[in-house]
């Protein structure tokens, strides 16, 4: 399609030629000019791949999480842990934060900060904080 | 003592929930069942005075808090080997 039109207005003056051409190729140039981009090693691959890594923990992480809650808090083995169950939901007060916090320090072998502790309500959160120390300390 | 909503813990429950965790970081470099025995006392102790004693009592929490920081001193040093406590029950009648 684009060919035909590119004949078109070749028949034109060559005043007009440069306009119409140029929206054309810019317009059909900036498709190809995305897709050019996303092959190369270039800005949206990386950051896409930063963004995964802040955005969501790995799945086994959720789990082995999900795990220490368990017993930490010694529920039923049919309680049902999503990542967004709150300790709180799960019946935990602030002292059974710190001490899950804890087991997961020990689980990962991590440390983690004091002022970081206590941003911690939910298990993705946890999941994600753990993550990221895991990823600043390889 | 529990903040049991995420926003905002006071400064005294940051600096009594900083304490509990200082013992059990220090119970980690015990021997293991001195560490589950620790871990135990320390748990139970923190329960039973989060629910027995007021919130407002800021005096007497801030003197169990310091009391815990002394006793969390002695229990990092290497000699120490273990933690114990004895229960004395005092018969109210008996006091003046």
């Amino acid at each position: 399609m684009a060919s035909v039109s590119a004949n078109f207005v070749c028949s034109r003056t060559s005043v007009r030629l440069p306009n119409q051409l140029w929206q054309m190729i810019t317009s059909k140039s900036l498709r190809l000019a995305t897709v050019g981009w996303g092959r190369t090693p270039g800005f949206p691959r990386l950051s896409s791949s930063r963004f995964q890594i802040s955005c969501a923990a790995k799945k086994e992480t959720v789990d082995k999480v999900c795990e220490i809650v368990r017993k930490q808090l010694a529920l039923p083995a049919d309680k049902e842990i999503t990542p967004q169950t709150t300790f709180t939901d799960l019946g935990a007060d602030s002292l059974d934060t710190v001490e899950i916090v804890m087991g997961l320090e020990e689980e990962f072998d991590i440390t983690v900060q004091e002022d970081n502790q206590d941003n911690i309500s939910c298990i993705q959160e946890a999941a994600d904080l753990i993550e990221q120390l895991v990823a600043n300390k390889s | 003592m529990g903040a049991s909503t995420k926003p905002r813990l006071s400064g005294m429950q940051l600096q009594v929930l900083a304490l509990y965790r200082g013992f059990l970081r220090a119970a980690r470099m015990k021997s293991p069942e001195e560490r589950s025995r620790i871990e135990a006392l320390v748990s139970q102790e923190f329960r039973r005075n989060s629910s027995q004693v007021d919130r407002k009592n800021y005096l007497y929490i801030e003197y169990l808090v310091r009391r815990g920081k002394k006793q969390l001193d002695q229990l990092k040093s290497p000699e120490t080997v273990g933690l114990a406590s004895l229960n004395v029950e005092a018969s109210q009648a008996k006091t003046s």
